[in-house]
């Protein structure tokens, strides 16, 4: 099947797709459920290798990955050479075997530099997986869209709002071609989750007044692994060092702290109205750090008054604190990784999911596959987008000191960190933000 | 009548405890009913720590009452003992009677105001020096006035808790600088959340980000100053002297906060740093905080601070009930919800009524005795200082019961004393 060429390949795709509209739904390729997925990766580090594993191991229906893009030719290599000896489990990723028999990646369909996301979806892909640096993921899905791909996009999905805009767009153009987009929010799809946040919505904790979410934790990643030698070019290190780079990475609050704000809306139902923020480097200091924080506190203000309360930091020796919370007339609601509960105005446990809690980033990818399948066109861009532009805007109150509403950043703000050129050579950094000094565009 | 220019210390110390013995037989309202019960009595007062603030509380106390005197002063710096008489003078004009041989300075100068003969002594040195100076006020059987905050660590806490269990049983008056207790919208509006207007309290928030106060203090080390006279004139950037800012502005805001709760924290966990205010004339504290205090029955508090110039200025106290919220602001309360109301500002100087409330306790013979609450509101800061310094969740058990943190230099003398190094959360110690 997958022998197709790309033509046939699309025609079968057309037909199948035009036979599914007289069953009610934009269903496409994949009605009959018989034909092989193929899966593109763009964005080859640690989560692109967690992800392509797990689309390959969720079900046993045919997938393969088809096509490969990263900046580095090594980290291709790499993951390339991990995905087909197998490799050892992590936190977000379980130990597999070799997935080679799923795997048809010519040397031709492996794509490498700045332009390699358009090799992969022109690659003859159905789907794609966006797990590059959150930076380069609105122009990254904005392109699949328009190629017709189904997306996998881990979050978050922009940096700044002018890449949030780019999304919704692109999100926007993929619900009218009735393409799947399942972002790597995976709460989402954990069992738990579902159930509590189903419960709120329909009332469980009465009318909600408040809320925290957390994501406190001590070491996250060692720049020093990746020191800049005389021959690495700044835009090489910044992008090898991605993590510590406000521009690639939409610092922690964005990068990692978008989990526990994308609970907190969906408990609540929409997006907040404004944020005040505030953080720094305390701990994180030295020039390996790049420019990021190392701790925010903002507060959110929700419809009605609702205020969140949301802390993250990176600080070595912090205490461990990832949680999200909702406070509501008749009781409050609480999650983690692990755990979701219900607890009553006196503190009583009075709900606790006990259900089964199945992976995950297996279940995402399920519902990836059977949307693509079954012509579902789930479509979590909208969702992911607003969660992400929550971590902007309290990034950005942080960084310079100003209280922020969300309708001025949405349409308003022209910030865009998008450099120059996409080219190896001299990129000098934007100094840490200093609060009151640092102006907000 | 006593003319206590001319009696000694121990002459007027017979006096009041004849007084107190003729005043218990007589009207046997309570322990404590002292000197003044004739309500005409002059009421001797000392002032130690004649900076802005102690000035102000001595002039707010001279205005609060008509039979009230200065008659003594003291400052580590002689200067400042100068500057604050004359304009005492001016501002409380026939109220201040204090001669030269009444103004002391140096270390042991508050040891000398309280061996004279007054009856009162307000404490308005940085916050440091409170719980020895109060320990000492008590000791020597004064009546105390102290501003807020009253400790910088828990040791000085704990220690500012006992002295005022002495002052209780010493019949002695503590009241604290804590005017937001005072305002008479805030009393009302608390009243109101406490009797229910809220429902069950939910949450709440504390907000004061403002200006970095970076034109505060000499800008200039003069060559003579030694690191700890440097340190001292530059004390509010100085941890171990001013407690943070946190503790030393913020913890007005957070003692609201437990007022309208009706307890302290159990838990809390914090984050801050120095992000604007960096220059090493800005001493050790930081320059942003943010602490979740976490109260009893699971209600948390979102406290965030700020010095730092150019930001938003978010200054509010607020409450969240299952029925409505509250703000407690200086300038008004607002009630929104099922028991909406707006109670404004009444235009009353509650600097004034604090006194005035301490006067006629004293002369009563009352119990008024804001020891306790106010250890209590600076541990709240403190703790989430400490919380934001080391990186770590704190206890309030163990802040209050544990925690060995004593910021009490090596000794009280001009000399080398080097800078503290700038907290860094994960590696600053918890202690």
């Amino acid at each position: 099947m997958h022998s197709d060429s790309d033509v046939s390949r699309r025609a079968f795709i057309k037909t199948s797709a035009i036979s599914a509209v007289g069953l009610g739904a934009a269903a496409r390729a994949h009605a009959a459920g018989s034909d092989t997925i193929r899966v593109g990766l763009i964005g080859c580090g640690g989560r692109g290798a967690g992800a392509v594993t797990q689309v390959l191991q969720c079900s046993d229906r045919p997938v393969k990955l088809w096509a490969m893009g990263d900046l580095f030719e090594d980290q291709l290599d790499k993951c390339y050479r991990m995905l087909s000896q197998g490799a050892a489990g992590r936190y977000d990723r379980d130990a597999f075997e070799s997935l080679s028999p799923k795997m048809d990646v010519p040397k031709s369909r492996r794509f490498v530099g700045f332009d390699a996301y358009q090799g992969v979806i022109d690659s003859g892909v159905d789907v794609v997986l966006l797990t590059t640096p959150p930076h380069f993921r609105p122009a990254h899905f904005q392109a699949a869209v328009q190629a017709g791909k189904h997306v996998f996009m881990e979050k978050p999905v922009a940096v700044d709002p002018v890449g949030i805009r780019m999304v919704l767009a692109a999100g926007e153009a993929a619900r009218r071609k009735g393409l799947t987009v399942v972002a790597g929010t995976q709460r989402r799809h954990q069992n738990h989750y579902i159930d509590i946040m189903k419960r709120v919505r329909d009332g469980a904790i009465g009318e909600i007044r408040a809320g925290q979410c957390y994501w406190n934790m001590g070491f996250a990643w060692d720049p020093f692994k990746v020191p800049q030698s005389p021959d690495m070019s700044d835009m090489e290190w910044q992008c090898r060092n991605w993590f510590y780079m406000t521009w690639l990475s939409g610092d922690h609050i964005c990068e990692q702290h978008v989990h526990n704000l994308d609970v907190i809306n969906w408990g609540i139902g929409a997006p907040p109205r404004q944020v005040v923020g505030m953080g720094g480097r305390q701990a994180r200091t030295g020039p390996a750090y790049g420019n990021v924080f190392d701790h925010f506190a903002c507060e959110f203000e929700y419809p009605g008054g609702v205020r969140v309360a949301s802390m993250c930091k990176q600080m070595p020796g912090s205490a461990y604190h990832v949680c999200e919370r909702l406070v509501g007339t008749e009781g409050q609601s609480y999650t983690d990784q692990a755990v979701g509960f219900i607890k009553d105005q006196r503190g009583n446990t009075i709900y606790k999911y006990e259900g089964p809690n199945e992976n995950p980033y297996y279940q995402e990818h399920r519902v990836l596959l059977e949307s693509v399948r079954q012509g579902g066109a789930v479509n979590e861009a909208q969702n992911v987008a607003e969660s992400t532009m929550c971590a902007i805007i309290g990034r950005m109150s942080a960084y310079t000191g100003r209280a922020l509403k969300w309708d001025w950043a949405m349409k308003a703000s022209k910030l865009d960190l998008r450099p120059e050129q996409y080219a190896f050579g001299d990129l000098p950094l934007d100094p840490v933000a200093v609060p009151g000094k640092t102006s907000l565009i | 009548m006593i003319d206590q220019n001319g009696t000694t210390n121990l002459s007027r110390r017979g006096f009041m405890k004849t007084a107190a013995g003729v005043a218990t037989l007589a009207t046997v309202p309570t322990l404590s009913s002292r000197a003044y019960a004739a309500g005409g009595d002059k009421i001797r007062v000392g002032v130690i720590g004649c900076g802005g603030r102690g000035t102000h509380d001595s002039s707010r106390c001279l205005a609060a009452d008509d039979n009230v005197e200065l008659v003594a002063m003291g400052d580590i710096f002689p200067e400042q003992v100068e500057r604050c008489r004359k304009t005492l003078a001016q501002r409380a004009p026939g109220k201040v009677k204090v001669t030269d041989e009444m103004c002391f300075s140096g270390w042991d100068a508050y040891k000398q105001v309280l061996a004279t003969d007054i009856d009162m002594v307000i404490l308005t040195t940085p916050p440091h020096f409170r719980p020895l100076m109060l320990k000492a006020a008590i000791e020597a059987g004064k009546h105390v006035f102290m501003e807020k905050p009253v400790a910088v660590d828990p040791v000085g806490v704990r220690s500012v808790i006992a002295s005022s269990e002495l002052a209780d049983q010493k019949g002695l008056t503590i009241v604290a600088g804590t005017q937001m207790r005072r305002i008479s919208h805030l009393v009302e509006a608390v009243k109101r959340v406490r009797d229910g207007a809220l429902g069950e309290i939910l949450g709440g928030q504390c907000f004061r980000l403002g200006g970095g106060m970076t034109g505060w203090g000499p800008q200039q080390r003069q060559a003579e100053w030694s690191d700890m006279e440097w340190q001292l004139r530059r004390w509010l950037f100085l941890t171990w002297l001013s407690g943070d800012f946190i503790v030393e502005m913020h913890v007005h805001n957070l003692d609201v906060m437990n007022w309208a709760i009706g307890s302290h924290p159990v838990q809390c966990v914090g984050m801050g740093g120095r992000q604007q205010r960096t220059d090493p004339k800005f001493g050790d504290v930081y320059d942003h905080f943010a602490v979740e205090y976490e109260y009893p029955n699971g209600v948390r508090v979102s406290y965030k601070g700020a010095q730092q110039d150019g930001i938003a200025e978010p200054h509010y106290q607020r409450v969240v009930g299952t029925k409505g919220s509250a703000e407690l602001n200086f300038g008004r309360a607002v009630i929104k919800g099922a028991n909406a109301a707006e109670i404004g500002w009444n235009e009353h100087d509650p600097c004034l009524t604090q006194h005035a409330d301490q006067m006629a306790a004293i002369r009563e013979g009352k119990r008024l005795n804001e020891g306790r609450q106010i250890a209590e509101s600076s541990l709240t800061a403190i703790m989430g200082r400490m919380s934001a310094y080391t990186g770590r969740a704190l206890k309030w058990s163990w802040a209050m019961k544990a925690s060995k943190l004593d910021l009490t230099p090596p000794a009280y003398k001009f000399g080398d004393l080097a800078m503290p190094p700038v907290a860094i959360p994960g590696r600053t110690r918890l202690t």
